[in-house]
């Protein structure tokens, strides 16, 4: 039964990494000059390692059958926070500081992250409230203390060495950002396909009353999975520090919903139980294949967004009636 | 129906006073109370922004200055949704002025209809209705003069170089980014060495204007220029450049210069930024409101000048800068 699942579930990736290969083909074949390059390849993967590493949390807490919207808060607040204790270390401006502050700036990014992350998981798996009405709080809340911290403004004064190191430098001709993303990526995927918390993450997703008899600590896993998802934001919120070179306050409203999409585009069940973070992959790239195809080839610009909620939506309702084939069989 | 409860009715339904009162329909917020004509409230479009704050140091000393106690009250978001109980809340406290940047040009008419039907005076800074009867006037910059000077300022830093430019916009519907777009298409065109190449937009999400910018150099690899028509794609239009290798290459105009804008002129990010004079705006706002007030004549349109900042002239400029803080 559960290769037979797992079968279904590469089959699926399977689908919508062809559909990945199907818009790049397209656009090559529209413009091979400006999209089959180094360049555009280069600039796609940093453009979207944020958001990867986003979306990879996202996936655990969607396959337990909850939603986080508060990871674009969180990476705000993560940002913010990190921004100004580098710049406190650093007499007010920690441009020109050296990689013990950037390690600093590190811990306290994930530290914060792990807060929210902390308190999103005990308030769903403790105190029982949905997780959607839970993380929607810490999604006006992280964005409110991370203003309330930064009086509003964007944090600026982030150092050299991480926005040279981290931000724009490669690593033979691979943006570090990249490589940092993937191998996030790639841990994440090991744990949910390999391991017990990766077992016992799809269970819980699956039948969470089945769970709990089955003898797993739902309560304590539930708090581990949000935790998770806390700290993958706030790496991602130092990630944008040093992508950015400044913490954003207004910039990221809509990251919540779109590590939700691509985790969803990417065949993982918003009713839990079913997903990967090998799908998430290829789901956070659709949209970010589309966006930048869309501006290369010079498709109107009011026509963009409604052309990648067009396919998002057919994407997900291909792959439904596939799998509903499939079960009627 | 009891004849006693008949009488009452009949009482309620002739009673003069209370006709005259209501005029039939009533409206939240039409309870009586008399203004506190000496206090003023500014409602900027969104709390603690550079550009709003300026605009409230230039508020706080004219209003002081003038006599009058003041408040501020911002919105958390630059959204309609958040302002609404801002203005509904002010309403109850009834200032003899409210100087408001609406976050949006149809969905707070109501509310601050309600302000002027309780006999306060509205003045728009910044951003205005489209209904023009609610307010007594309005100070704003001219944004599409702005993006003419944009354009201008482009031209000059390119010289004779020829190539191709973009526009990063926001949101569409965006009304001041979209006038900055459009005088920056008109003026462009006067220049043949400027290819425009059309404007985008960015959702006002840094990340979605580097990808955008990157997206138009793998397209146009002769790119010479880009306007960015406000602060979030004009961090993600240095960002993108940044990651291109083009930063300075690719002569970045933005716009406002809050303090990490004029930051990032300083050290190359970026070649030009358009200069709005929020404090100034602030400034003529409360001399509009105190001469409605008074019940002198009030201009109904002030529009503030816009200035460019280049990295060589804007040390001499720095009254322009944007302050966090009074």
């Amino acid at each position: 039964m559960t290769s037979l699942a797992r079968r279904l579930a590469s089959a699926n990736t399977l689908w919508i990494g062809l559909v990945l290969l199907g818009l790049i083909a397209v656009f090559g074949a529209l413009r091979p000059d400006a999209v089959l390059t180094v360049f555009t390849l280069q600039t796609t993967l940093v453009e979207t390692s944020v958001l990867l590493v986003l979306s990879v949390g996202m996936t655990y807490v969607i396959i337990t059958s909850g939603i986080d919207l508060s990871v674009g808060s969180v990476l705000v607040f993560s940002g913010v926070t990190s921004a100004m204790t580098m710049n406190a270390l650093n007499g007010g401006d920690a441009t020109g500081a050296g990689w013990g502050t950037v390690l600093v700036g590190l811990a306290v990014a994930l530290l914060s992250g792990a807060a929210w992350g902390l308190l999103n998981g005990l308030l769903v798996a403790r105190a029982g409230i949905p997780p959607l009405i839970v993380t929607l709080g810490s999604f006006g809340a992280a964005l409110g203390a991370g203003q309330l911290l930064s009086d509003g403004s964007n944090v600026s004064g982030v150092p050299d060495v991480l926005g040279e190191g981290l931000g724009t430098g490669t690593w033979f001709g691979v943006p570090n950002l990249v490589l940092l993303a993937a191998a996030v990526t790639a841990v994440g995927a090991l744990v949910l396909g390999t391991t017990r918390f990766g077992r016992h993450t799809y269970a819980i997703g699956s039948n969470e009353e089945a769970a709990r008899r089955a003898g797993i600590g739902v309560t304590g896993h539930l708090v581990r999975v949000y935790l998770l998802a806390g700290v993958l934001a706030g790496l991602a919120g130092f990630m944008a520090l040093a992508y950015f070179r400044v913490a954003s306050v207004t910039g990221h409203d809509t990251d919540n919903l779109n590590a939700i999409a691509g985790v969803v585009l990417g065949g993982t069940s918003l009713f839990g139980g079913v997903g990967s973070v090998v799908g998430t992959v290829l789901g956070v790239f659709i949209p970010a294949v589309l966006r930048k195809g869309f501006v290369i080839v010079g498709v109107n610009v009011y026509w963009q967004p409604i052309a990648v909620a067009l396919v998002l939506v057919a994407a997900v309702w291909f792959d439904q009636s596939r799998r509903k084939a499939r079960n009627q069989r | 129906m009891s004849t006693r409860t008949s009488a009452v009715l009949a009482a309620l339904l002739l009673s003069p006073s209370l006709l005259a009162g209501c005029g039939g329909g009533g409206q939240i917020g039409d309870s009586g109370g008399s203004a506190d004509a000496k206090k003023m409230v500014l409602i900027p479009g969104v709390a603690a922004e550079p550009f709003y704050t300026s605009m409230e140091c230039g508020f706080r000393e004219a209003a002081a200055a003038a006599g009058y106690e003041v408040d501020v009250q911002a919105p958390a978001r630059f959204e309609s949704t958040l302002q609404t109980p801002i203005v509904t809340g002010v309403l109850a406290d009834k200032p003899g002025a409210v100087l408001i940047a609406p976050t949006d040009d149809k969905a707070m008419a109501g509310p601050m209809k309600q302000l002027k039907d309780a006999g306060i005076k509205v003045v728009e800074v910044d951003t205005k209705l489209q209904d023009t009867s609610v307010a007594v006037s309005s100070v704003s910059s001219d944004n599409e003069q702005g993006g003419r000077l944009a354009a201008r300022t482009l031209a000059e830093l390119v010289g004779g170089g020829t190539g191709s430019v973009l526009v990063l916009n926001t949101k569409a519907g965006t009304s001041t980014t979209d006038a900055r777009a459009k005088g920056f298409e008109e003026e462009v065109g006067k220049y043949p060495n400027l290819k425009y190449v059309g404007q985008q937009y960015t959702d006002n999400e840094p990340d979605q204007a580097a990808s955008k910018v990157t997206a138009t150099l793998a397209a146009n690899p002769d790119l010479i220029g880009v306007f960015a028509t406000n602060l979030n794609t004009g961090e993600g239009a240095a960002t993108g450049l940044r990651n291109a290798g083009r930063t300075g290459a690719v002569n970045l105009v933005g716009f406002d210069a809050s303090p990490k804008q004029v930051e990032d002129l300083r050290s190359g990010v970026v070649q030009a930024l358009i200069a709005q004079d929020p404090a100034t705006i602030g400034r003529t706002g409360v001399e509009q409101a105190v001469a409605a007030i008074e019940g002198k004549p009030v201009n109904r349109d002030v529009e503030t000048d816009l200035v460019a900042l280049t990295k060589a002239d804007m040390e001499a400029n720095s009254k322009y800068f944007y302050k966090q803080r009074c």
